[in-house]
């Protein structure tokens, strides 16, 4: 029994078995978490190698250059590159995409055991890192505090950063912008003198006056009692009376010569948040985690937080991975509710009836729920990817429904009772609905090979829109005939509302069926007067194929900036400060749009990791800035990114400044740049042509900001011992650099406890002794005689630029000087530009450049994208050669593909839009899509040429009797993707170019289709005839003979 | 005793059956799927691409006096929806066991 009549059998058994698919699929839609992008697996494995002492050109040498020779040689790896600055070396691996990082992990570890040996002695064993997109931030808070400021570090650190690490997924959660709190103990270097003291001494004195000693156990009578020695300072200020010494029987205190402040650690990077001083906290998620739910339990909490923290103390929120999901997610579900809705009404408009057209509109829920049981299987998420395939998917579901219910209304029509008329009408149809599902398949499955950045976002559409097809031709064989059987009428009645709303949409289409039928007649008899039509439509569009602007991701506006401003190198932090505040001031009154702008100035410590991990020094600005929704402001992310560029350029103080559209997030989203590597080993000589290069980049119109990778050389002192000298009065170069240290930098002499907290005690110089290189030559370093000699006997202190961190890709010294693309032009144009200024370019010899970045990504991309189509096009012809049982009809079907072509190159050329990766999807998909109405109106057109019709009869009948159907399907899957192609929402710019490649390209191939697939018909279908007459006529006069 | 044989359209299997259950007449033996063309009108029903149609048979053996009022019921079946085709013819049995 086949699966239709049971179905039409059993229709309770049928209808709980769809029931059970939407309860099934309902409830994984509850536990599906939502994020951006489908989980994009790690693909990079960061080396990082300390040697310390160093210098840049050392660790090159030394370090990373045996380290890259072992680890070129692990599998699959695409770059190798590498950066050498003082003290370490950082090398990073990376690797095609879709490998298994665990197994490049070993690889890697192996190779490196087998180098390590020949490593020079003392380099550290290297470590292995792996950064991958769950390593971004999800959530940036922002603090102000007024009055409790100083007190903040503890304050966060207590009330706010534990309660939100013990929710759970939450991975590490980050203070930045807050000083800890630090007992300075500053000393008068005159005083001390004086005394002959020095800091080190008072170091160990505080040392050992800073103890708490247990002493024992002691037994008193029948008591057994502890015995223990408090001695640790309950406050700051007691210090102050410690006894460092006595002269002349005079007890010295610490106070003689320093002064004890309970304060802040010197330097720090603050944070101004809507300017304001305060701090951030950064909450990073734990590999795996749903961004969306932690990033809300966390929000949920703040404001209990809130309510335990000092009154002055505010928290806010600078940024929000998961707002940005949310509402694109939410444009998304709005986008599928359009969708549906004009889907059904193209239905409603065809069939002019309710029931049919219930019955049909119900195959849409059923099929796209199934794909939510799919994607919790398979353990993945509601993604960008995920919801945009069932976007493309509403409009294609229910063209196989229409065919069955199409044929069984026929059935009825002619007096078939309902019952058996869904039986037998579902028989006769059910080979050419799989048949047409099959050539989707063999579409969207092969997208589930692809390899590369796209084979990561378009495997989950592949499968998805796969499953999707096959639960809805499942639903349309057993679904659609049961309600069929159950709900069709043999006469329908209609109301006077319904027949006066459909009368005349039924006049009108039955005028558009009999006038397609003369132009169909027509042009079969005026063939090559078509072809030719035909192919000056084609090789015209062609002709603007130059026209079409290409790149790789469009910009994703999500509302975010972050701009990295640089001064002069060694600018202090107090001028940093004072600029960062005017830009400040400045953003906020030229631009409404932000409503949370917060800047971070001067040196990250040391153990903050989320600000240690990018750029930090005391001339460098950060701002994060958020503007509001996409929806609710005028200017776009990049218009407003360039007027930024614009303003930051007017400020001589700046050398360079990068303002980072999306928030620099990198990889897709981003704003887009071509980057140049230029690979060579002299210093000079690259610079050089870097310079030369971002010059001419600069006064390009397509280019809004030139950034250059390598840092110009720092300008620093450094103290040279003369080791002779040393010698003589019996120091050495590790005592004499620690008395340095000490004095400048601090010794930590103990630690201050305070409820459970320890806080750092540093010895040192008061600031204002230590602000001139005189300050330094005066500093007294005393033997193990006990003698004080002063610095400057020892040594000199020079000044020396010190070379920056050389970066190294693939083995060779290079350069990156990476152009980001102005609003209004695709990365196209400026790829062409930046190629005509490199070839006008003069390259000193040993000297060449590549374009990478987004560029390459693009190129690969592209690459795979187009072997892909043609593999695709070979497997649909494969199938409807296996339908047809025939090569030519298939053949004939294909002529609708350049077509597809055309309609793609106007709408990119007509709306200006860039060609990407969307786009290319879009095209790809195309390629299954265009090829069904052929094979709807070829297999009707042989069908009635097997009853006995000739050529022409045969095409216009086939013609006017298919008409409609294809224009049905065709409006669905068109109507189904302007959504997506108007769509304004929050992360629309991604799918729109999507939505419009497949809108543009099925209409205008359905139309060019409909004229040319049936005269190509007819014209091999007449070679066929004439041919077989003359053989016959042959074989009449052979007979004759 | 004759023997009635009715070659219509798939759709008519339950109605005929209905015809038969109404006239008393019990015996009956159905061809599921059965091929073929009208003499003068009508479709083919060959069960392949050009006529996805097809057939079914029923032959059964009634008593002389009920082969009028059968035929009569039938006809007026057939006139009610003459796109789906329906014949019956009346042959002799001369044995039967």
């Amino acid at each position: 029994m086949s699966l239709y009549s049971s179905a039409v059998k059993k229709p309770i058994t049928t209808v709980l078995v769809y029931v059970a698919i939407a309860i099934l699929g309902l409830f994984s839609l509850t536990r599906l978490p939502i994020d951006l992008y489908p989980d994009i697996e790690q693909n990079a494995i960061m080396v990082i190698t300390s040697y310390p002492g160093a210098s840049a050109a050392d660790i090159e040498t030394n370090v990373s250059r045996p380290l890259e020779n072992v680890l070129n040689s692990v599998s699959d790896l695409k770059h190798i590159t590498s950066e050498s600055k003082e003290n370490i070396s950082i090398i990073s691996l990376e690797f095609e995409y879709g490998i298994d990082i665990e197994v490049a992990t070993n690889d890697v570890r192996d190779k490196l055991d087998m180098v390590t040996t020949m490593l020079p002695d003392e380099v550290e064993n290297p470590m292995i890192f792996k950064f991958g997109m769950d390593d971004i931030p999800i959530l940036i808070l922002s603090v102000t505090a007024d009055q409790s400021f100083q007190a903040l570090y503890k304050i966060l650190d207590d009330k706010v950063v534990n309660p939100i690490n013990r929710i759970s997924g939450v991975g590490s959660v980050s203070i930045s912008g807050v000083p800890e709190r630090e007992i300075q103990v500053y000393c008068d270097p005159y005083k001390l003198e004086a005394y002959n003291m020095s800091i080190e001494t008072i170091a160990a004195i505080i040392g050992q006056e800073n103890r708490n000693t247990p002493a024992g156990v002691m037994d008193i009578g029948s008591n057994t009692y502890s015995l223990r020695v408090q001695g640790e300072f309950t406050e700051a200020r007691q210090m102050e009376d410690i006894v460092i010494g006595s002269v002349d029987g005079k007890n010295i205190y610490l106070r003689d010569v320093a002064r004890v402040e309970d304060r802040t650690e010197e330097r720090a990077q603050e944070t101004y948040n809507n300017g304001i001083v305060g701090g951030m906290i950064v909450v990073q998620k734990q590999s795996g985690g749903n961004s969306v739910a932690i990033s809300n339990e966390v929000i949920e909490k703040l404001p209990e937080i809130q309510k335990d923290l000092p009154s002055d103390v505010k928290i806010g929120i600078i940024a929000n991975t998961s707002d940005n999901i949310v509402n694109t997610i939410d444009s998304l579900e709005e986008t599928i509710a359009v969708t549906f809705v004009l889907v059904i009404l193209v239905v409603l408009f065809f069939l002019g009836r309710w029931r049919a057209t219930f019955i049909i509109a119900l195959t849409i829920p059923v099929s796209l729920v199934g794909a939510f049981i799919y994607l919790l299987a398979s353990g993945n998420s509601l993604n960008i990817i995920s919801l945009s395939s069932l976007s493309i998917a509403i409009g294609m579901v229910v063209d196989d429904a229409i065919v069955v219910l199409e044929n069984v209304t026929t059935h009825i029509e002619r007096g078939s009772r309902p019952k058996q008329a869904a039986v037998f009408a579902t028989n006769e149809v059910a080979i050419s609905v799989i048949a047409s599902t099959l050539t989707m398949l063999a579409v969207f499955l092969p997208l589930t090979m692809i390899t590369g950045m796209a084979g990561v976002m378009f495997k989950q559409l592949g499968w998805m829109v796969s499953i999707i097809m096959i639960v809805s031709t499942a639903c349309a064989l057993s679904l659609t005939p049961m309600l069929c059987s159950r709900m069709l009428r043999q006469n329908p009645k209609r109301g006077k509302i319904q027949s006066a709303v459909f009368r005349p949409i039924e006049k009108f289409l039955d005028a558009l069926d009999r006038g397609y039928g003369t132009m169909l007649d027509w042009c079969a008899r005026h063939r090559w007067a078509v072809v030719g039509l035909a192919v000056l439509v084609f090789s015209g569009s062609m002709a603007l194929s130059p026209l079409v602007k290409t790149e790789f991701f469009p910009t994703n506006d999500n509302a975010r900036v972050s701009i990295d401003i640089k001064m002069p190198i060694g600018t202090r932090m107090e001028l940093a400060k004072e600029l960062a505040s005017r830009i400040n001031d400045r953003f906020v009154e030229d631009y409404p749009e932000i409503i949370e702008i917060s800047y971070t100035v001067g040196q990250a410590d040391a153990d903050n990791t989320y600000a240690s991990l990018s750029d930090n020094g005391s001339h460098i600005i950060k701002f994060n800035i958020r503007l509001t929704s996409v929806e609710e402001r005028e200017r776009g992310l990049t218009y407003i990114c360039d007027l930024m560029r614009y303003d930051l350029a007017n400020y001589p103080e700046i050398v360079t400044y990068q303002v980072m559209a999306g928030g620099g997030m990198g990889g897709m989203g981003g704003q887009s740049s071509v980057d140049v590597e230029i690979y060579g080993y002299d210093f000079a000589q690259t610079d050089a042509v870097a310079a030369s290069l971002r010059e001419r980049l600069s006064g390009l119109e397509s280019c809004s900001e030139v950034n250059i990778s390598r840092d110009e050389y720092i300008p620093e002192y450094h103290v040279e011992f003369d080791r002779e000298k040393l010698a003589m009065n019996g120091l050495n170069l590790g005592t004499a650099s620690t008395y340095l240290r000490n004095r400048i930098n601090g010794a930590t002499a103990s630690y201050y406890r305070e409820e459970g907290e320890e806080y750092d005690i540093k010895v040192r110089y008061a600031p204002q002794f230590r602000t001139s290189i005189e300050d330094i030559e005066n500093i007294v370093i005393y033997n193990s005689l006990g003698q004080g000699i002063k610095l400057r006997e020892l040594g000199e202190v020079v000044e020396r630029m010190t070379p920056p961190t050389i970066e190294r890709k693939d083995r060779e010294r290079v350069i990156t000087v990476s152009a980001v693309v102005a609003q209004g032009y695709a990365l196209s144009d400026l790829v062409a530009a930046s190629s005509d200024i490199l070839e006008g370019m003069d390259m000193p010899s040993g000297i060449s450049y590549e374009i990478g970045g987004s560029y390459e990504d693009q190129q690969d991309t592209f690459g795979d994208l187009i072997i892909l189509m043609a593999l695709i096009i070979v497997l649909v012809f494969i199938v409807m050669a296996a339908q047809f049982e025939s090569l030519m009809d298939p053949f004939v079907i294909m002529f609708s593909i350049p077509f597809a072509f055309t309609g793609v190159v106007l709408g990119l050329v007509i709306t200006g839009t860039p060609l990407g990766v969307m786009a290319m999807i879009g095209l790809i998909m195309l390629m299954g899509i265009v090829v069904k109405n052929g094979i709807v109106l070829i297999d009707y057109t042989r069908l009635c040429r097997e009853r006995g019709m000739g050529i022409i009869r045969a095409v216009t009948t086939a013609g006017r009797s298919r008409l409609r159907p294809v224009l049905m399907t065709t409006l669905t899957t068109v109507l189904g993707m302007v959504p997506m192609a108007a769509g304004t929402g929050e992360g629309s710019e991604m799918w729109r170019s999507m939505g419009m490649t497949v809108a543009w390209g099925l209409s205008v191939s359905t139309l060019i289709t409909l004229v040319i697939v049936p005269v190509v018909y007819s014209i091999f279908e007449g070679g066929k005839i004439r041919r077989k007459r003359r053989r016959s006529l042959k074989r009449i006069a052979a007979a004759a003979e | 005793m004759k023997a009635v044989l009715i070659t219509c359209n798939q759709a008519y299997y339950e109605e005929v059956v209905a015809i038969m259950d109404g006239l008393a007449i019990r015996g009956y033996t159905y061809w599921d799927q059965v091929r073929g063309r009208g003499s003068k009108s009508g479709e083919p029903r060959f069960g392949s691409h050009a006529w996805p149609e097809m057939n079914i048979a029923i032959i059964s053996v009634v008593d002389d006096g009920s082969v009028d009022g059968f035929l009569d019921e039938l006809k007026k079946l057939d006139s009610q929806r003459e796109a789906l085709g329906l014949r019956a013819f009346v042959l002799p049995v001369e044995k039967a066991v």
